[in-house]
C-alpha cells in the first residue's frame, strides 16, 4: 500500500499541466514590431549540415528543421524581425517572442506561453525585470544572463524558469546570427 | 468468496464511492482536455500526433528560405495543438504509469464485484488494455500512418466505457442491490 501511495503521489507530481497562452501572438507582435504595417514570414529550411551546426551551438534544433522569422515594414522601412523560440522543459514546454531591431539587436523579449504550472514563475520572473536583461544583445555576444541578473530578487522555481527563458533567448540570437539575413530567398 | 464489496463494510463502501466519484471528475475534466488539444475526431487526432511529421521531407541538401507576406490576422490564427516525438515520449512516461495506477484501482474495484470470473476478467483485460490501445495509437499515428488514429479514439472511448461499467456496476451491488447487507 505503503508503494502505492507513493507511486500516485510521483505520477501526480510529473504530471505535465496544459499549456496557457500569457500573451497573444498578436499582442507580442505590437510590442517586438512597433510600428509595423506589413509584415512577412520567412521559413528558413535548414539543410542536414546548417542544422547540424545549430543544434552544436545551442544544443536545439527546430521543429521539422524549421526556423520561421516574421519581419515587419512600415512603408518601405524595415522594423526590425522577430522569432518565437519553443523550450522544452521537465514541467513543459514554455514559448518566448523575440524581438530584433533592423541594425540585429534584441529590441525585446515577450514570454508568450508556459503550462499552468510555470505560469506563476513566469509571472514572478517577468516582474522582476527579467525580460529588461535581453534588450541589446547581439548574436555572437554576450549569453543571456536574465537568470543570473534577477535571480536574488526571486524565489528558486522563478529562477529556473528564468534560465529556460534564456535557452530561448540564446537559441533565438544563434538562428537569427546565422540564418536571417545570411540565406537569400 | 472473502471480498465483496456487497457485504463489506459501509467504510469500503465509501471510500470505493468517493474513488469512483474522484476518478469520474478526472474522466469528465479529461475529455475536456481531449476536446480542447486533440479533438475526438480521427483528423483531428492525427493532425495533433502525426502533426507534419508525416509529411516531413528529407533537409534540403543546402539551407532554403521562402517567404510570404503575412498579415496581423494570421498571427492570430489559432493553431494546431501538435505533440512532437520529445512531448509523446515525456507524455507517455508520465500518463502510462497513472493509467496503470488508474486501471488496478478499478480492477480492485472489479474483484470485489459478484461477477462472473470470466466476465471479470474480462473487465480487468479492457481496464489495462484500454490506455495501451490509446498510447498505441498515438505512437504508430506518429510513426506508421495517420490512420491509426482510429486505435487512440478507441482507446479513450475504451477507457471511459470501462469506468462507467465499473461504476454503474459498483454502486449499483453496494448501494441498491437486495443481496446487499
Amino acid at each position: 500500500m505503503n508503494l502505492l501511495i507513493r507511486a500516485v503521489t510521483i505520477a501526480a507530481l510529473l504530471h505535465i499541466t496544459p499549456v496557457v497562452v500569457l500573451v497573444k501572438r498578436p499582442d507580442a507582435v505590437h510590442v517586438l514590431l512597433p510600428g509595423a504595417d506589413a509584415y512577412v514570414a520567412r521559413e528558413v529550411h535548414l539543410s542536414a549540415a546548417d542544422a547540424h551546426r545549430l543544434h552544436a551551438a545551442v544544443d536545439w534544433s527546430p521543429e521539422d528543421g524549421v526556423l520561421m522569422f516574421y519581419g515587419g515594414t512600415a512603408g518601405s522601412t524595415s522594423v526590425g524581425a522577430l522569432e518565437f523560440v519553443r523550450v522544452d522543459t521537465p514541467h513543459g514546454p514554455i514559448e518566448v517572442a523575440v524581438g530584433f531591431t533592423p541594425q540585429g539587436v534584441v529590441r525585446g523579449v515577450v514570454v508568450t506561453k508556459a503550462t499552468v504550472e510555470m505560469k506563476p514563475w513566469v509571472l514572478e520572473a517577468v516582474a522582476a525585470g527579467l525580460t529588461d536583461h535581453y534588450r541589446g544583445l547581439k548574436p555572437g555576444g554576450e549569453a543571456p544572463g536574465g537568470a543570473a541578473g534577477i535571480a536574488s530578487r526571486v524565489g528558486s522555481l522563478a529562477a529556473y524558469t528564468a534560465g529556460e527563458v534564456d535557452k530561448g533567448v540564446a537559441r533565438a540570437l544563434a538562428a537569427y546570427g546565422a540564418f536571417y539575413n545570411h540565406v537569400r530567398a | 468468496m472473502l471480498y465483496d464489496l456487497r457485504r463489506a463494510d459501509i467504510r469500503i463502501k465509501w471510500l470505493v464511492t468517493c474513488l469512483l466519484a474522484t476518478l469520474g471528475l478526472s474522466y469528465v475534466f479529461g475529455a475536456l482536455m481531449v476536446a480542447l488539444y486533440a479533438g475526438f475526431t480521427p483528423q483531428r487526432v492525427a493532425a495533433t500526433y502525426a502533426g507534419s511529421e508525416m509529411s516531413m521531407a528529407m533537409p534540403p541538401e543546402t539551407t532554403m528560405v521562402m517567404q510570404h507576406p503575412m498579415s496581423m490576422a494570421d498571427f492570430a490564427k489559432p493553431e494546431v495543438h501538435t505533440v512532437d516525438l520529445n512531448l509523446l515520449i515525456q507524455d507517455t512516461h508520465v500518463h502510462v504509469p497513472m493509467y496503470g495506477l488508474i486501471a488496478a484501482a478499478l480492477g480492485l474495484v472489479v474483484a470485489g464485484l459478484s461477477l462472473p470470473r470470466r466476465r471479470a476478467m474480462g473487465l480487468i483485460v479492457v481496464l489495462f488494455a484500454a490506455p495501451w490501445l490509446d498510447f498505441a495509437g498515438m505512437w504508430l499515428t506518429k510513426l506508421a500512418s495517420p490512420r491509426f488514429a482510429i486505435a487512440t479514439l478507441a482507446g479513450g472511448w475504451a477507457m471511459g466505457v470501462g469506468y462507467l461499467i465499473v461504476a454503474a456496476l459498483a454502486l449499483h451491488q453496494m448501494w441498491l442491490s437486495h443481496e446487499r447487507s
